[in-house]
């Protein structure tokens, strides 16, 4: 058999010992629910927003109704307008929740009721059509010819310009920004412990003397990572199409073009990033005495993922900073960074390639320094070893110098 | 068949300041059951692990049939660590069909071979079980059945008896013969010396990383000086000013002398009748144990 059949077979054993586990079914199926919450249940909140109900009070009240219902529409808020004959009625509704809000107009006052609180739009709108036909009123008696009035009180037009538009779906990348980290984050954290728990058991188990004895001590370090990446891309592909059939259900909810870029985006960066990460955890795996030191020897790189995932609410807060794009060039970042960055639209074309070769690099040289690191720990049988005496280890392999027999 | 030989010559290994092999050579025949043997730390484990490509020597060759051995060769080599492990979680059939197939076996061809093993060792009915079921006893079947499973050219096998009930001692013992018989070249260590006599053809003494004795049983034997053991009727002072004999130890059994090279053991018959009725007179056969104590003191 050839040696890549090796690292093929370890990768297997791997795959089928993982997709044994109870564990990893409950976990896809839970990710899988949470993701399509994740887009069910706003949608669900977004379609329940029910216009506001008004009830008018009295003749002065219900002929504010058509500049209501104008003010409303500007406002671009929701309204429904229903006309009541007294206070009583209109406290009783309103009590009974029939109605949002009732508003009595008085001859120099007026008095919106509502249950517990009101929304500053609609009180916005309220005052704002009780002003207009105040005014209106005003005029009239004032004697300003009734044909004049409309004129006066025309609105004058204003104009916004911005000078620095977002993007129309500017909320949407944002969102998207954060999933993707939120995802990411969450599984090179979930998938790196798995190697590292993995390797330690191995060696705690001391199997790992069992297989050195027969395959190298690389191949058995890649189909480790390669199982466990393949287990974990297959769960986060059941998430994403979960994901994509609860969009389908829910045909109100728009996915912006960005998002529909950043899907094979992510994958990429999943895969680059769990290669750095499996890998330093695999050899951080390797230096334990004992399976429970695993969560202790790890927690460095736990933090560093954490610190990866919270720096994209800085990348949302201001994409154009110059620091914002240097550190997403550091490759232990550049995972979660650069979809945030590409999902905000805020990527130019050259840092692409500069940031994969980058990345290249760096998971080149992560995985000679994991290997050696793991190639010694995993026999070494003493107390709990430091990456640096675990390289130290080897040096000690460095030959003897030549010395006479004793005799 | 005959199948390759194990050379091992002149390792060198240190763990830093600690000289675990300081020029360990010896060979093995294929067909030849070998005994290392040693006190702890002596250097047994370093050296089956450079066998088997675990430790990287500082000098020195691990040679299979004449060339460096390499990856593809260690496929055809068995190995039991000292420090047995397997996949706790991993179930019987499946876990030695695994090891099968990293020594290149398919997956048909894997399955079989494992079958046949957990039937030969009695586990037959249980090769659903995953490994952690199983006794202590039983978990050193399956760990003996990972390592003969890819039919090896070489076993290596580290502190094989230690553990084992006297039933499995005789199973294990009977395994080794017949891979032997087969041609199969087979290195063990053991601190059961009287397992090793009987079991070896050959043994090799090592201490301090080096080879203390390499030889057959006979050849060890005859660089061990004669023991004569004679019981008199009288005290043992008439033993006391003999010429080429000293007295090694004084029992109810008589006395236990040892006797230098060229020494005329008849006039140590006639000086015991001398001083009485001679009840036994007789050349003390060494076992491995006095043999191993003796090179090891000296």
């Amino acid at each position: 058999m050839n040696r890549k059949g090796i690292t093929r077979l370890v990768a297997e054993r791997e795959i089928t010992e993982r997709l044994q586990g109870r564990l990893i079914r409950i976990m896809t199926v839970v990710t899988a629910l949470v993701v399509a919450a994740g887009i069910l249940v706003p949608s669900l909140i977004k379609s329940s927003s029910a216009p506001t109900r008004i009830g008018l009070v009295g003749s002065s009240a219900q002929a504010l109704a058509p500049t209501l219902e104008r003010t409303a529409a500007a406002a671009k808020t929701k309204v429904t307008v229903t006309k009541i004959p007294d206070d009583e009625a209109a406290r009783a509704d309103v009590l009974a929740g029939k109605l949002d809000v009732a508003l009595i107009v008085g001859p120099s006052s007026a008095r919106v009721e509502v249950k517990k609180s009101v929304n500053p739009t609609i009180r916005a709108v309220l005052q704002s059509s009780v002003d207009s036909v105040h005014v209106r009123q005003a005029l009239a008696q004032a004697g300003l010819p009734v044909s004049k009035v409309p004129s006066a009180l025309a609105p004058v037009a204003v104009t916004t310009v911005a000078l620095k538009p977002p993007p129309p779906d500017q909320t949407a990348r944002s969102v998207a920004a954060i999933a993707a980290a939120l995802l990411m984050y969450v599984s090179l954290a979930l998938y790196g412990t798995a190697v590292a728990t993995g390797v330690a058991q191995e060696k705690t188990s001391r199997t790992a003397e069992v297989l050195l004895g027969a395959i190298r001590p690389s191949e058995l370090l890649s189909g480790k990572v390669i199982g466990i990446g393949l287990t974990g891309l297959g769960q986060l592909t059941i998430a994403a199409a979960a994901g994509l059939i609860a969009n389908a259900l829910v045909h109100s909810t728009k996915i912006p073009g960005s998002v529909w870029v950043l899907i094979p985006t992510f994958l990429i960066c999943f895969l680059a990033g769990f290669t750095l990460y499996a890998f330093a955890y695999a050899a951080t795996g390797a230096l334990v005495a004992r399976q429970e030191e695993v969560q202790f020897v790890t927690m460095p790189i736990g933090l560093l993922l954490l610190v990866s995932y919270l720096l994209v609410y800085a990348v949302i807060g201001s994409p154009d900073a110059t620091w914002v794009k240097v550190v997403s060039f550091f490759p232990p970042l550049t995972a979660s960074l650069m979809p945030a960055r590409i999902a905000l639209g805020h990527v130019a074309p050259w840092e692409l390639p500069l940031a994969a070769l980058i990345m290249a690099l760096s998971i080149w040289g992560m995985i000679r320094l994991a290997s050696r690191v793991y190639a010694n720990a995993l026999i070494y049988s003493g107390a709990r070893l430091s990456w640096k005496a675990a390289m130290q280890l080897s040096e000690a392999r460095e030959p003897a110098p030549i010395r006479p027999y004793p005799s | 068949m005959k199948t390759g030989e194990l050379q091992i010559s002149d390792l060198h290994h240190r763990f830093g300041e600690l000289v675990a092999l300081d020029g360990v050579t010896f060979a093995v025949g294929g067909g030849e059951i070998v005994g290392l043997v040693g006190r702890n730390g002596a250097g047994k484990t370093t050296t089956m692990r450079s066998v088997m490509g675990i430790v990287h020597p500082d000098r020195g060759a691990v040679k299979w049939s004449g060339h460096d051995v390499g990856q593809a060769d260690r496929l055809k080599f068995g190995y039991m660590p000292e420090e047995r492990g397997l996949y706790p979680q991993m179930r019987l059939a499946e876990q030695i069909a695994y090891f099968a197939r990293l020594h290149g076996f398919d997956a048909a061809t894997a399955a079989g071979a494992a079958r046949t093993w957990l039937d030969r060792l009695g586990l037959g009915g249980r090769t659903a079980d995953k490994l952690v079921a199983l006794s202590h006893g039983n978990q050193q079947r399956v760990q003996l059945a990972v390592a003969l499973v890819h039919d090896p050219e070489l076993l290596v096998l580290d502190e094989p008896f230690a553990g084992l009930d006297p039933e499995a001692v005789d199973s294990l013992s009977r395994v080794l013969f017949e891979r032997a018989a087969a041609g199969t070249a087979v290195l063990f260590s053991s601190h059961q010396l009287e397992l090793v006599e009987r079991l070896c053809r050959r043994v090799v003494i090592v201490e301090s990383g080096r080879v203390l004795a390499d030889g057959t049983l006979a050849e060890l034997r005859a660089r061990f000086p004669a023991q004569l053991r004679v019981k008199v009727g009288a005290p043992p002072d008439w033993a006391r000013r003999l010429e080429g004999a000293q007295i090694a130890s004084v029992d109810d059994e008589g006395v236990l002398l040892t006797i230098d090279p060229g020494t005329d053991t008849q006039g140590i018959l006639r000086a015991a009748q001398a001083a009485g009725p001679v009840e036994h007179f007789g050349f003390e056969t060494a076992g491995l144990v006095d043999l191993y104590r003796h090179m090891v003191s000296a």
